[in-house]
């Protein structure tokens, strides 16, 4: 049930004559020379597609454009130029009342500061979407309840939103995107204001959600590893335009360009990778003839070292139909983790020289 | 520098105002005086301790027991001092302007809140409204409005409304611009939004400034008093004209209980109808525990009180009644209940003569309000015709510059006491000064000052101008321009110490019978001729009462009768004028029906 959004060359300019500075963009003009004129270009040419079901993660860092793109996708920002696609309905065409009709039902959103009105109580805050769409008290109050347990909140209604802690606030922010039955869930950097710990289970709660509910899920984020983590699609944006837009493997693996690697240089790799990725394809055939363990694409970074570990030869990888898909040698890991790709050369002016002045 | 004529302009913009939008300010004063007097009314209409028990209930209800317990006190206290009326007379009046006030500056404050434009032009004229001083726009409020209530309303709602509109301006932008933006995404309305997310979030700092809109009309009370609204305004003015320290202290301390009562009553409502407050409040008392002082009863309960003391006070107010005044024999009811407004400033023979006028009139059938004024105020209200007459005129030289404003819009009945006289006195313990001639080469004894009145008053001109110079004092001493209040007080002050003074008087004047004081002689004649104490009425009252200008016109005191009118009102004090006055006409059996003479001869001896 959930529908596809299209982003279709979005622009966004603030300050003076905006459409001039999207035609300058267009014609190759920087995003430095527009500021020099007063005119900030927050989004240039951003164009993506999010299919059904998918989290798409737009990472990038402060002041790269990505809450505005954001803001664009329900139209609390009207794009400068561009297009935005949802259900089959074209956003930027729609009127204020008609705008205001599809965020309460078809797209709801999620703070980065939680945005919980202080004045209601959880339920109240929870049933707030239900309540902007018109749905009557007793149907509101049982749906909203409906959420926050799916939320984990059940048996916290009558709470205030200032006695709960900063991860609890985000479950009812969670809570009350979730009730209004959105197909489209903005997420705009939801948990970068929590603590590590927290941040990983609520990574995970959306995760078990998610598998459940089978959202459309735009996330926005600063941490690359969260990026990794939660999105089937990442795009990362550097200066208001996205430099690249693909899988974390992609990313990872084969980033677009040296902004792009310096970004990745951080990640925790063996919590992204799999074996699909780091495979070697270049196969003799026989690498699986034994009756040793064997690994699937799917298989994450960290089992496949320790299945390494365990074989005398490479691990085989075999696809669902038991073909043999690739091997990974011992060598593959270590050159994954250690982001190094070149075959292992010889040693510096030979072997010899250094076992006799050992001896 | 050429000068710039702005004076002639706002005097042109203030004629063509009078002229052109007549009806827009008839429909406000409308409005106003509708909303006081129906507020007035109901204040009025209880038993003062049924309303101090009425408002000690809704006390009890916001703020605890210890709340209702002081209010009742306070509100009794203030009964006690005999100013339950006048209390309740701002009390009115500040409740209207605070009404009116919100009506205008919560609308006004949410606009400039989304809208950066207009709070950039509100600003400054907020900042005029609250600076300029409030007799420059008296004046015209009541060439506007008229004398009475809505001219006081109308100056406490021009200095009360700032708050009101920078507190309102400032919740709603103090509101987190996130939570706006999660009504948005979540499809609100902007109306919604404002009323679902704003308000109530700004409404702590809303309340705060309904609460300074309050404190801020209270405090224009006093001032309002100057423009005949009465109350505990009019009874400050009376005490500062008077110089009567107690009245104005006792006025003062009412006005400090409704001051306080109606702060904590709005701060405590500012809780209550605050979602947040409510809360905070209640783990407050969580927190505390149940204590007998901060008990409050739950708001039904609390109404359930205030319903059944409002039907036992109206019930009272059915049964009881007020005393009807005696109406007039027959034959001496020539008023036959017409409305005569008498308007006077808190001077002594201004007082006596008006509260006899009032009596007599009375007694012939009319029924006659007594207003006080400012001087300034009291010309205006005459020239516009709000007030039929009054009494207390110097002309033609002391009052010679209102006559030269109004006089084509007045007509002058003629003097009732004279001559007046303008003089330089000293205390009669400064041997060895008697004339004016005596004062050369004493500038030393008298610190070479000169202890005058307000420099716009006729005799400061005089004194300045013509008799300094006439006796060559014009170097020696400097004129202190003060006001009549302190001038009498530092009169008080230096003839408490025997000190040496020497001050601007008149006569008649109560200062001559408290103070023994010398008259310094004027055997150059400098000071002029004295006035006449003249009666000057509304254009054309003679002519629609012939009867009482009749009387106006043939009204004449002797000095012995005027000073023993002031010395019995003197005695019997604020608020009993009348009795007085009542008191005076027994031991003087003729005067009234000298003074206004009915056909019917058995009526003299009334």
């Amino acid at each position: 049930m959930s529908s596809r959004l299209e982003a279709d060359h979005l622009y966004k300019v603030f300050g003076r004559r905006p459409e001039a500075a999207v035609e300058r963009l267009r014609q190759g003009a920087d995003r430095e020379e527009l500021r020099a004129d007063g005119t900030t270009a927050a989004v240039i040419d951003a164009s993506f597609t999010v299919e059904p079901g998918q989290i798409f993660v737009v990472m990038g860092l402060s002041g790269s454009g990505k809450s505005t793109l954001l803001r664009m996708l329900n139209g609390l920002l009207e794009p400068t130029a561009g297009h935005v696609r949802f259900d089959g309905q074209d956003l930027t065409a729609l009127g204020a009342r008609e705008l205001r009709e599809v965020r309460s039902k078809k797209i709801s959103m999620v703070f980065q500061h939680f945005a919980l009105f202080p004045h209601r109580s959880v339920l109240e805050n929870a049933a707030y979407g239900l309540e902007v769409q018109g749905v009557p008290a007793a149907e509101r109050r049982e749906r909203a309840a409906a959420a926050l347990e799916l939320a984990g909140l059940a048996g916290w209604e009558k709470s205030w939103p200032d006695e709960l802690s900063g991860g609890m606030q985000q479950r009812v922010g969670l809570a009350r995107a979730l009730a209004t039955d959105a197909g489209l869930l903005l997420m705009d950097e939801s948990f970068s204001a929590l603590d590590p710990l927290i941040r990983r289970d609520m990574q995970d709660q959306l995760l078990e959600l998610q598998k459940k509910l089978k959202k459309t899920i735009v996330f926005i984020t600063h941490d690359l590893n969260e990026a990794m983590r939660l999105g089937d699609r990442v795009a990362v944006m550097r200066d208001g335009r996205v430099v690249q837009n693909g899988t974390a493997e992609d990313i990872l693996v084969r980033p677009a360009d040296d902004y792009v690697a310096s970004f990745t240089q951080d990640v925790d790799r063996s919590r992204v990778l799999t074996a699909g990725a780091v495979m070697d394809t270049d196969l003799r055939g026989d690498e699986a003839d034994c009756a040793c363990e064997t690994a699937t694409p799917d298989t994450p970074f960290v089992d496949l070292c320790a299945m390494s570990a365990r074989l005398p030869h490479p691990v085989a990888v075999l696809d669902e139909k038991h073909a043999l898909v690739g091997v990974v040698p011992r060598q593959r890991l270590v050159g994954f983790l250690g982001d190094e790709r070149r075959t292992p050369g010889q040693c510096p002016g030979g072997r010899t020289k250094g076992v006799k002045a050992r001896a | 520098m050429p000068r710039i004529p702005f004076g002639d302009w706002v005097n042109g913009a203030v004629d063509w105002l009078l002229h052109h939008m007549g009806w827009l300010f008839d429909l406000l004063k409308t409005v106003f005086t509708g909303t006081y007097d129906g507020i007035d009314a109901v204040l009025q209409a209880p038993e003062p301790l049924l309303l101090a028990g009425i408002l000690a209930v809704v006390a009890f209800w916001l703020r605890g027991t210890a709340a209702g317990v002081l209010t009742f006190a306070g509100f009794a206290f203030i009964d006690s001092l005999d100013l339950w009326e006048d209390a309740m007379v701002t009390l009115s009046l500040v409740l209207v302007a605070t009404l009116i006030a919100l009506v205008v500056s919560v609308p006004v404050g949410i606009w400039a809140a989304r809208s950066d434009r207009v709070s950039a032009v509100v600003r400054p004229v907020l900042d005029f409204m609250q600076t300029l001083p409030a007799m420059i726009y008296l004046i015209p409020a009541i060439l506007f409005f008229g004398t009475g209530a809505s001219a006081g309303i109308v100056a406490t709602l021009i200095f009360a409304l700032a708050p009101g509109v920078r507190m309102t301006e400032l919740g709603i932008r103090q509101v987190d611009a996130e939570l706006v933006e999660a009504a948005e995404a979540f499809g609100t309305a902007p109306r919604a939004t404002l009323l679902r997310v704003q308000l109530p979030l700004a409404l702590p700092t809303v309340m705060a400034g309904v609460n300074q809109v309050i404190m801020l009309g209270l405090s224009m009370a006093a001032i309002a008093g100057m423009v005949g609204t009465g109350g505990l305004g009019g009874d400050v003015n009376e005490a500062i004209g008077q110089l009567d320290v107690g009245l104005g202290s006792e006025a003062g301390v009412a006005i400090v209980i409704l001051a306080i009562y109606l702060d904590r009553m709005t701060g405590a409502l500012g809780t209550q109808v605050s979602p947040l407050g409510r809360r905070a409040a209640a783990r407050a008392r969580a927190a505390q525990g149940l204590r007998i002082w901060s008990y409050r009863p739950r708001p039904a309960v609390a109404l359930v009180g205030v319903v059944v003391l409002a039907l036992v006070a109206g019930g009272m107010g059915v049964f009881g009644g007020p005393a009807t005044p005696a109406t007039a024999a027959d034959g001496q009811d020539v008023g036959r209940g017409r409305k005569i407004t008498i308007g006077y400033i808190p001077w002594d023979e201004g007082v006596a003569s008006t509260f006899l006028w009032k009596e007599i009139l009375e007694r012939r059938g009319y029924q006659v309000e007594a207003r006080q004024f400012d001087a300034g105020p009291l010309y205006t209200s005459l020239a516009q015709g709000d007030v039929d007459f009054e009494t207390d005129s110097w002309l033609p030289t002391t009052h010679a510059e209102y006559w030269k404003k109004y006089g084509e819009q007045l007509d002058d009945l003629g003097s009732w006491y004279g001559p007046t006289s303008l003089e330089l006195s000293v205390p009669a313990y400064m041997k060895g000064v008697d004339s004016l001639e005596d004062l050369k080469g004493q500038a030393g004894r008298f610190g070479g000052r000169i202890t005058g009145i307000e420099s716009s008053a006729g005799m400061m001109g005089l004194l300045k101008s013509k008799v300094l110079k006439a006796y060559g004092l014009d170097g020696e001493y400097e004129v202190v321009d003060s006001s009549t209040p302190a001038m009498l007080a530092e009169l008080k002050r230096a003839y408490a110490r025997k000190q040496p003074i020497v001050v601007t008087l008149w006569s008649p004047h109560w200062a001559y019978s408290d103070y023994d004081l010398k008259k310094l002689k004027d055997p150059e004649g400098a000071w002029g001729k004295g006035d006449g104490v003249h009666t000057l009425s509304r254009k054309g009252f003679a002519k629609d009462d012939p009867v009482v200008g009749k009387w106006l016109k043939d009204f004449e005191l002797t000095e012995k009768q005027l000073t023993g009118l002031e010395a019995e009102i003197n005695k019997a004090g604020k608020g009993r004028q009348q009795d007085a006055v009542r008191a005076w006409l027994e031991k003087n059996p003729s005067v009234a029906g000298e003074l206004a003479p009915v056909e019917d001869s058995a009526a003299t001896t009334s």
